[in-house]
């Protein structure tokens, strides 16, 4: 008895069907052969030759059972093809969003670097930095500089490779064997950087120590080989001639090494030691302690000794960071300043996923997509499991003649999950193909300049996989829960008006239809919010006009001038590119705005007191004449800088009314003293005029600045932005003044020729494809919710055609009829909208830190979202409502 | 309904359990323990069928038009009600026939090329 209980229990391995079909034929057979064993150990062959069996046969039962299902699935969706289609186009499109997004926060977010071993490597800088900085930091440092690197390298002992490199991409014109010039993006890194990372070149060999300080070699990307040098075979040994000497590629990396930096992709790298040959005109390599600014501009990564902990390393490294601080500032003036400049750390954290320039602008804007996405592919499965369920109502009888013909339940639902599975592994398929196009078109709508490798990664496919069977899923529980309800007895009794099953999915399906709404609303709120957003920046008072201004980007350090000579030289061009034709009104300045580069210190404000640290220091720039009135910007007080404020005149400077509010609030600033700090470094300016505001680096906020002549500097500019006014377009202009550049020095490279409308633009670009995208999924859900509302209704007309005869024999109008109808709505749609609202206040909070100018719970956009729903949703009510009222009595009560 | 049945030959060959069981069935209908029995005897004990196995293969063979199911027992003396009786039918029996010849075929070759005495 007990051996018979054991072995029965051992058949819940076996399919449901099989178990039911002959379990108990099995038990008997194994019983009897058991008593017929004789003695202990035939009985022991009969017990393990039994499990064995039901452990080899078990699996092929089941394997049977799927393969049944999934020919009966087959059948039932070749049979309603509209139905099959319309779901797997939704669910490829859904999945396919989904997955197109997620591969980019995987490239973008998550995917460590193709290089060795990627998870031994440290940072010791922020991963999210880059660029040049002179000056000092404090706090958390972002990036180091090259003697801090050296020091790091030689004296702390804790890692096995440590290496340096250029935070940016260079610009570089280049001649490759002699040809014309053209661009390349360069980057200089120290010798150990090919060997910290662990990748061997492709083709040659990689630059290292072994190298020496002067060896001219350059190693370059498979893209640029494949390029710009046809994929040859003796490419190892082009000449590569650039800015001050020529260099010979020794190596090429393999395809699917980028660098260190995910979003970028440099076309050569060149040893750190030839700095001055690559970005000539400044000494990068060494801090100077005269002046106590340092060039900050480098990455460093490196691989820890074996046994060494983060702990460790940090510890190791702060201290030799300290030393080397305590060394460089000894002769900084005030012991303040001392404790100020020393209060710098590196911080290390792990650097598997590498550096990168589109973590910090993207990151955030994809997952709020992602997030998006994740909700129109609810809707849409939300859509296709009330179609499902409906399915499944219309074969209600034929469900019950099945649980009465001893089927069981179990076996039911499971043949529904393998219909909604084969659905959603269709789609799946197909949204994985869709995603790779999506993916290709999001990065092109973008930037051009973003280059992320796309590789079938296993995350990405496993992300895919996981959607699909969670879609899946979710398509098949609502008809499982239907089917968990029918009667064996009730499918068969359910005949014309007994549509007990039909009333149920009208119950489900409206409930269903009420949280897409719910969803949805979500969606639309934060599209009018996104949208508003966008608009907001757009519109947004730069506080001067953007109209025909172009911005030409000069490099004059690059050129070889040495600082003496480029006060000349600026004026000299400003001189030229005024007299190209076209060109209205011109000025300089050190920067401009939304051109990246900006310059702030330490200042001193006459008979200003210090309240905190916020009103330590401002920004500053160095600007030309006529600067305000070229931009338009007015001048509130006093006068702008003009061609009398030259180096020997006295030193005076305009401040912005930001700067006024917060250091002269209730004085009058004419007159004043501004005094910018450095170190050791004084410059005292009188303020002579006050501006209006205008935004410099970022179009959501201007903060306080003053502005000096660029003939009384504060550090002579390396580079100056000419602005100019033309008549026609911008860029028209651009050629002649190219030219007007050449035929001052022909080797003054022109870095950039932008519009400010252009400049302002690509500021926005993200929230712009950010709006574009919520708007198409809020779109998109919107319409999903119509189908739901109306297929629901239809359906609830359908039903109640009798009725609907009845009340019109009875007198009803069919304004009667169709009020009727829109009442039921309005109940489901408030629902709805209450829960939505509720949804989107706890859910869009998320997104405020991307609002500009107004706030999530935003009265305009909660508004137009609920309306644009409301109106959606009448048109999807009216259409069934219209056919109700139009119900010809006779006709109707002739079908009862 | 009259179903239409493949080429025996399409089945060759037919696993050991398979045919064992056809031949338990060739000259009675039996139930499945039964069939077990014959198997074992029939091969001296040296092919045991578990239950498993059996009725996997009842139900496939079943499933093909092998065997069918009986709605009462062959035997008039034993009338348990809970019992399941197997019968081969038609096809079966020409798909166990088809085997036979298949094995007998191999078996001649083998005989012929001396592998094995050709009287045994």
């Amino acid at each position: 008895m007990f051996s018979a209980r054991l072995f029965q229990s051992l058949l819940w391995c076996f399919p449901a069907p099989f178990r039911h079909e002959y379990g108990a034929e099995m038990v008997r057979a194994f019983s009897q052969e058991l008593r017929a064993a004789d003695g202990r150990s035939a009985a022991a062959a009969v017990w393990l030759r039994s499990i064995f069996d039901v452990l080899t046969t078990a699996p092929q039962e089941h394997y049977h059972v799927i393969k049944q299902d999934v020919r009966y699935a087959l059948r039932m969706l070749a049979a309603q093809p509209g139905f099959t289609a319309v779901a797997v186009l939704s669910l490829a499109l859904g999945i396919g969003a989904n997955v197109a997004l997620f591969s980019l926060i995987d490239s973008v977010l998550l995917r460590t670097l193709p290089v060795r071993d990627p998870e031994q490597l440290v940072m010791l800088t922020d991963p999210d930095s880059r660029g040049h900085r002179n000056g000092s930091q404090t706090d958390e440092r972002s990036l180091l500089t090259y003697q801090e690197f050296e020091q790091l390298r030689d004296q702390t002992g804790v890692f096995a490779n440590l290496m340096a490199v250029q935070s940016f991409l260079e610009r570089i014109q280049v001649r490759i064997n002699g040809s014309e010039p053209e661009e390349i993006r360069g980057q200089l890194a120290s010798a150990e950087y090919f060997t910290t990372l662990g990748v061997p070149a492709l083709m040659g060999r990689s630059f290292g120590s072994a190298d020496g300080a002067k060896a001219y070699v350059a190693v370059i990307s498979h893209a640029f080989w494949q390029r710009r040098l046809a994929g040859r075979a003796d490419a190892i040994g082009t000449r590569l001639a650039l800015r001050r000497g020529t260099f010979t590629v020794i190596g090429i990396m393999p395809p699917e090494f980028f660098g260190e930096t995910v979003g970028q992709h440099p076309d050569v790298w060149f040893p750190m030691d030839l700095q001055p040959v690559v970005l000539p005109g400044r000494d990068w390599l060494h801090d100077d302690p005269a002046s106590l600014a340092k060039d900050i501009w480098l990455h460093a990564i490196g691989r820890l000794k074996p046994g060494v902990t983060m702990a460790q390393a940090h510890s190791a490294t702060s201290t030799v960071f300290q030393r080397g601080l305590e060394a460089y500032y000894a002769s900084a003036p005030t012991e303040q300043a001392r404790r100020r400049f020393l209060n710098q750390q590196v911080r290390l954290r792990p650097a598997g996923a590498g550096a990168s320039s589109v973590r910090r602008s993207f990151g955030q804007p994809l997952t709020i997509l992602l997030a998006a996405a994740g909700l129109v592919l609810l809707i849409a499965c939300a859509n296709l499991g009330n179609l499902m369920l409906a399915r499944a109502t219309a074969r209600t009888r034929e469900t019950a003649v099945r649980l009465a013909l001893g089927a069981g339940r179990g076996d039911l639902i499971r043949q529904m999950l393998t219909e909604s599975m084969l659905i959603a592994l269709a789609g799946g398929f197909a949204g994985v193909a869709a995603a790779w196009l999506m993916r290709a078109g999001l990065l092109a709508l973008v930037s051009s300049t973003i280059h992320l490798p796309l590789n079938a990664e296993p995350s990405v496919l496993a992300f895919a996989f996981g959607l699909t069977m969670v879609a899946g899923l979710l398509l098949a529980v609502l008809p499982a829960l239907r089917m968990m309800k029918v009667e064996a007895s009730a499918g068969i009794k359910e005949q014309g008006r007994g549509m007990t099953g039909s009333a149920a999915w009208l119950r489900a399906g409206k409930v269903v239809v009420a949280g897409q709404v719910a969803l949805s609303l979500p969606l639309l709120i934060g599209a009018g919010l996104l949208v508003r957003t966008f608009q907001n920046l757009q519109r947004v008072d730069l506080g001067f006009s953007r109209e025909r201004l172009l911005l030409v980007n000069v490099d004059v350090e690059t050129a070889g001038y040495e600082e003496p000579k480029r006060q000349a030289l600026f004026e000299r061009l400003h001189a030229r590119v005024a007299a190209v034709p076209g060109v209205r009104k011109s000025t300089y300045s050190r920067h401009a705005p939304f051109m990246g580069g900006d310059a702030g210190d330490e200042v001193l404000v006459e008979g200003y007191t210090r309240k905190g640290d916020d009103d330590r220091g401002s920004a500053y720039d160095h600007i030309g004449p006529n600067y305000f009135s070229t931009y338009g910007i007015p001048v509130l007080m006093g006068r702008e800088i003009t061609d009398r404020d030259h180096a020997s005149a006295p030193r005076v400077c305009v401040i912005n009314e930001a700067f006024a509010k917060t250091f002269f609030a209730g004085r009058n600033p004419i007159g004043m003293h501004v005094t910018q700090i450095f170190g050791p470094q004084r410059n005292t300016f009188e303020v002579v005029g006050v501006v209006a505001n205008s935004k410099k680096r970022s179009l959501r906020e201007a903060g306080h600045r003053y502005f000096v002549p660029a003939a009384q500097p504060i550090d002579v500019p390396n580079s100056i932005v000419i602005s100019v006014r033309t008549a026609g377009e911008p860029q028209a202009a651009v050629a002649g003044i190219r030219r007007a550049i050449a035929a001052e020095d022909p080797n003054l490279p022109v870095t950039e020729a932008k519009s400010m409308q252009e400049l302002v633009d690509s500021r926005t670009q993200v929230d712009g494809l950010l709006a574009q995208l919520s708007i198409a999924f809020g779109v998109v859900a919107l319409l999903l919710a119509a189908i739901g509302l109306y297929g629901v209704l239809s359906y609830g007309v359908a039903r109640r055609t009798s009725e609907i005869g009845i009340r019109k024999a009875l007198g009803a109008s069919e304004g009667a009829v169709i009020g009727m109808i829109l009442r039921e709505t309005t109940w489901l749609m408030a629902g709805g909208v209450v829960a939505g609202v509720g949804l989107a206040y706890g859910s869009l909070r998320l997104i405020q830190s991307r609002l500009f100018g107004l706030e999530p719970a935003d009265p305009v956009a909660i508004g137009l979202g609920v309306a644009a729903l409301g109106v959606v949703a009448l048109i999807a009510a009216w259409l069934p409502a219209r056919r109700a009222a139009r119900v010809d009595p006779m006709v109707a009560i002739r079908y009862e | 309904m009259t179903k239409e049945f493949p080429d025996p030959e399409t089945l060759l060959p037919l696993p050991t359990a398979t045919f064992h069981i056809l031949v338990a069935l060739a000259d009675r209908d039996r139930h499945g323990y039964s069939i077990m029995q014959d198997i074992t005897a029939r091969t001296d004990g040296k092919v045991r069928l578990s239950a498993a196995t059996l009725y996997s293969s009842i139900r496939r063979l079943l499933e093909q038009g092998l065997l069918e199911e009986l709605r009462e027992s062959p035997d008039p003396d034993c009338q348990d009600e809970r019992r399941r009786y197997y019968g081969i039918t038609g096809f079966g029996r020409e798909v166990a026939m088809a085997e036979a010849r298949r094995l007998t075929s191999m078996l001649s070759q083998a005989r012929e090329t001396g592998l094995i005495p050709k009287k045994m």
